[in-house]
């Protein structure tokens, strides 16, 4: 089977769930909101089902191609011919993009159903799926494209999904009148430029010293100049590769640091928690915050340069160290955060920041397969956790409503419209102190939370257990500072699950809403389901003795049916180093199993949960009212971390003083009065002016009424010929046969 | 080809019918005037070798189709419906002039055809009997013969419900 | 000249039966007259089909002619179905009467 050239259409469902839901689902909605509903979500939903079974037949395709990657060019995006800049549109077919369209698609699919039970009842629901089908747009683009600026135009266009996402809500106005979910969009887009603008300066840099930005081309002649020890000519000095490798990878750290939330990036991601949950499981845990780690992958050859090279920024460390410092650190300092959360959601928010570490720490190390390995396993069971979260919170929700019914029910008209507003608007059904003992209450949900924050903590034998130890096991070998760095992240990681799973599910109910919330609809909960079902056996894709023993039964090759991840990504993830006889090809690091790694992580997780169950929270808090137990320890302090003000203080105020100036002095006094008032608007007005007065009223009207009357003319008389006889018109038909026979016999 | 004799006698029946038909004023004498040329022409056929064809022409045509005829001018009482129609003038002048120059041209052309009125015979007399027919009615021409019947069938459903007038406004 | 009838001569019959059809056709009132025309013109075709069947010793002509008459049958039933129709709204079968058309 061969269905390469069924690719476009991984793009062309989603565009076309966005056309429908962006022009006519509104209408679907509007005419009848249950039906309504049912044809936009379900639509939306069909087209990331059907993105994910095109991607499903790249999956085969490449295994019958031997794994070759194939290119399937859309169109020519860019050509001029005298730069030497051509950039077709084509579409990446490799084992690393389809495992990223399988996991965007697969998630995708499952959030897009759950989204239908979550958004019912919304009045933009149609608006919703339309974003969220267009993510899925930008996102394919993005794993999908074959050149950097494929990816950056994937890159952008998730950045802007997550924009609207985020501020999806952006009517609502909290207390203090401001309009939290609008500014958590702003912030969000914000953080991400500056990221943006890393990456346009390591593209430019790119193409300065490889005169192309497509994949192959960048790779092939970095490694081949960096064989020959051949530099370039940049900004009037000699840079060797090793030093534009080393700048580029740097930059492309800062540009994942925003869109995959690194320090000092990352505060835009639990302000983020503001949109929808749908939108925090698909866009804020499982794909578009990965995009970073799915870049670093893609351009394991650069990184891999730059490490051979050795090559340092700043002269401190070379650039995949900094890239696995700045993983390893977030990791540290995100999973202390989540300590000191309440909002269900902002700790998984700060969870997923710190796991997001992990991978970046991983790709920094080298540990690519370990990485992407990480990132599939983290899509399954953090969006699982977020859509449990959200379950959690309709729940709540649901609670607080039945209890407000029950306590107003007789005396309603004696409670005026204003206090009964303020009474919905106080309670926050997101807050863990007001839940509790919801185990009872939502069984379903419970099981799967439970599923998703044992996998997410490292428990034998879920998902996260393998692909944590994995990177474990690759940091023990090859950075001893990562390696305790991230040892104790995965400790903390534990440890506020263990917090969260306490708080949410066990003890007696302390808030009335608790006590009446009820199970969420079965669109919601089947999602769920599928998505434990994955978390559990999620490590299946690359347990350590599993693809090492098919690889011996295969004779070396990975292979059969079963092929782990290793084996699926050798084909377009290379590691090497460089000997005297230039680069050597190392096949890939085994997937090793070490026991003392692996057995002191879980020691460690184990370790974790119980003292967050049993001592820390084993007896507090009882009310909702009660303070945290780590309230008065030192690690609170790590809830007012300076980067919240880093960012305040550098980043708003200048993108303040650059759109006020851009407003000001650009768009207003030069643009504005200059350009358009005098340059543009009067010669519009002299054409205006010449083209109603002359050639509007003489030319074209006489053109249009003179056809008119000359048709009218015509008509007046050719319909004297239609007598509406029979007879008449069999004349006709006599004449033109007699005519033709005459013809035929004097023609011979 | 038959005798000249006979030929002429016949078609000299069978143009004096036509007009016959052509002319009369009342519609039951142009609808016998045309059953004796259909019995005109069948009579050809046979001369013609074409016996099968002959005796559908004689029980279809000028059987079933002219009793088909008759019934639905005495059923509407339009025999008396004679004459021509009010054509104008320059109706009549172009139709006859067509006619005219129609018949011209065939007679011309066969005259000054240089040899004509020589056309040999083929050779071989074949088998033209109804079996010989039939079979080369349901070897060669099996799908068109099906479509006829179709046809037919179509033409029965079309009658009906033309036919059809007293409910005509509840159904429909 | 008159020693054996040729093709000829079924020609120029066939094409007078014809025109006399034509005739009928283009000139007379009755619309059932008119129908019997085009009988007769079909009927000018059918003779010639055999004929030339004759003529070249070939079956496919009468074949053919059968073809013709099935038609025909066909197209005289839906015909004068047609015209007792109309007559049931226009109580007449003038074609005079019928101009619907007229532009």
């Amino acid at each position: 089977m061969n269905a390469f050239q069924l690719a476009p259409f991984l793009l062309i469902f989603p565009a076309i769930g966005v056309l429908f839901n962006g022009l006519v689902g509104r209408r679907f909605v509007e005419a009848d909101a249950k039906s309504g509903e049912k044809w936009s979500g379900w639509f939306a939903s069909t087209m990331a089902i059907l993105a994910f079974i095109v991607a499903a037949m790249l999956f085969f395709s490449l295994r019958s191609n031997e794994f070759h990657a194939e290119a399937v060019k859309m169109f020519d995006w860019f050509n001029i011919p005298s730069a030497n800049f051509y950039i077709p549109w084509t579409i990446q077919v490799d084992t690393l993009s389809v495992a990223m369209m399988l996991v965007v698609t697969g998630v995708g699919s499952l959030i897009h159903i759950y989204a239908i039970g979550y958004m019912h009842g919304d009045p933009d629901f149609s608006r919703f799926f339309a974003y969220l089908n267009l993510f899925l747009f930008f996102m394919l683009i993005l794993v999908s494209g074959s050149t950097y600026l494929m990816l950056f135009v994937g890159w952008e266009g998730v950045g802007l999904c997550s924009y609207l996402l985020i501020g999806f809500w952006f009517d609502r106005i909290d207390e203090q009148g401001k309009a939290m979910n609008a500014d958590a969009g702003r912030k969000a887009f914000i953080a991400n430029r500056v990221g943006d603008l890393a990456m346009i300066l390591a593209m430019i840099l790119l193409f300065w010293a490889f005169k192309s930005l497509e994949f192959g081309q960048v790779f092939g002649s970095a490694i081949e100049m960096f064989e020959k020890g051949e530099g370039v000519h940049l900004f009037g000095m000699e840079m060797s590769i090793g030093a534009v490798t080393t700048a580029v990878t740097a930059l492309f750290l800062m540009g994942a640091a925003g869109k995959s939330a690194q320090i000092p990036l990352y505060v835009w991601l639990p302000d983020a928690m503001a949109g929808p949950t749908p939108v925090s499981a698909l866009i804020h845990a499982a794909t578009m915050v990965t995009s970073g780690i799915y870049l670093m992958v893609r351009s394991n050859v650069l990184l891999e340069i730059a490490r051979e090279s050795g090559n340092l920024v700043f002269g401190l460390v070379s650039s995949p160290d900094l890239i696995a410092l700045t993983g390893a650190l977030t990791a540290l300092v995100a999973g202390l955060i989540a300590f000191t959360q309440f909002d269900i959601k902002k700790v998984l928010a700060y969870s997923t920041v710190s796991q997001l570490g992990f991978m970046v720490a991983a790709a920094g190390m080298g540990a690519y397969v370990a990485a992407m390995f990480h990132l599939i396993a983290h899509a399954f069971f953090k969006a699982l956790l977020f859509l449990s979260a959200g379950s959690v919170i309709h729940g709540m929700e649901h609670g607080h409503h039945h209890v407000h019914e029950h306590d107003h029910g007789d005396d309603l008209h004696g409670v005026p419209e204003g206090d009964k507003h303020h009474e919905v608007e106080k309670f926050d059904p997101q807050d863990m102190r007001t839940m509790g003992g919801l185990r009872d209450k939502m069984p379903t949900t419970y099981v799967v939370y439970m599923i998703g924050a044992l996998a997410l903590s490292g428990i034998v034998p879920l998902a996260g257990f393998w692909s944590k130890d994995e990177i474990l096991a690759h940091g023990s070998q090859n950075n001893q500072v990562v390696y305790w760095m991230l040892v104790v992240a995965a400790f903390f990681t534990a440890f506020y699950m263990g917090r969260q799973l306490k708080m949410v599910f066990f003890d007696k109910p302390r808030h009335a809403a608790a006590e009446h919330a009820s199970e969420s609809s079965p669109l919601m909960t089947r999602p769920l389901i599928a998505l434990a079902t994955l978390s559990v056996l999620g490590g299946l894709l690359n347990l350590p003795f599993l693809s090492e023993s098919i690889k011996e039964a295969n004779h070396g090759h990975p292979g059969g049916i079963w092929l782990g991840l290793e084996g699926w990504l050798e084909h377009s993830v290379q590691a090497f180093h460089l000997s005297e006889e230039g680069l050597i090809h190392l096949p890939h690091t085994p997937v090793v199993l070490s026991l003392p790694v692996a057995g002191a992580s879980t020691v460690l997780a184990v370790l974790a949960l119980a003292l967050a169950f049993f001592v820390v929270y084993g007896k507090r808090p009882k009310t909702a009212d009660e303070r945290d137990p780590l309230q008065s320890t030192p690690i609170w302090w790590f809830s007012i971390l300076p980067f919240e003000w880093f960012y305040m203080h550098t980043f708003v105020p200048g993108f303040k003083w650059l759109a006020r100036w851009s407003a000001d002095t650009i768009d207003w006094a030069f643009w504005h009065d200059f350009v358009h008032n005098n340059l543009i608007r009067d010669v519009f007005r002299g054409f205006a002016n010449f083209a109603s007065d002359v050639l509007d009223a003489n030319g074209v009207d006489g053109l249009v009424n003179g056809s008119g009357r000359f048709t009218r003319y015509v008509g007046s008389i050719i319909r004297k010929t239609q007598s509406g006889y029979a007879r008449n018109y069999a004349l006709g038909v006599f004449l033109g046969t007699v005519i033709l026979l005459a013809y035929f016999i004097f023609s011979y | 080809m038959g005798s000249p004799i006979l030929f002429f006698i016949l078609a000299f029946i069978a143009v004096l019918s036509a007009l016959g038909m052509l002319l009369s004023r009342n519609a039951i004498y142009s609808a016998l005037f045309l059953v004796l040329n259909f019995v005109t022409i069948a009579i050809l056929y046979l001369v013609l070798n074409a016996p099968f064809i002959a005796m559908v022409q004689i029980t279809v045509y000028a059987g079933a189709i002219m009793v088909l005829f008759l019934f639905v001018i005495m059923l509407l009482g339009a025999e008396r419906l004679g004459g021509v129609a009010s054509s104008r003038d320059w109706e009549w002048a172009t139709a006859g002039i067509l006619g005219g120059v129609l018949l011209l041209v065939f007679m011309l052309e066969l005259v000054l055809k240089p040899g004509g009125g020589t056309t040999e015979l083929a050779a071989t007399f074949i088998d033209t009997s109804p079996a010989a027919l039939g079979m080369r009615l349901f070897e060669a021409y099996v799908f068109p013969f099906e479509l006829t019947g179709v046809l037919l069938l179509a033409a029965m459903i079309g009658v009906v419900v033309l036919g059809r007038t007293k409910k005509r406004g509840k159904d429909v | 000249m008159f020693s054996t009838v040729t093709i000829d001569w079924y020609i120029i019959l066939s094409v007078t039966l014809f025109t006399i059809g034509a005739m009928g056709v283009l000139l007379r009132r009755n619309a059932i007259i008119v129908f019997m025309s085009v009988e007769m013109m079909l009927n000018s075709a059918n003779l010639l089909f055999v004929a030339f069947a004759r003529q070249l010793g070939d079956l496919d002509g009468q074949v053919l002619t059968f073809f013709v008459i099935t038609v025909a049958a066909a197209e005289v039933a839906v015909g004068l179905a047609l015209i007792v129709t109309i007559f049931r709204t226009k109580h007449s079968i003038s074609i005079d009467e019928i101009n619907s058309l007229k532009g």
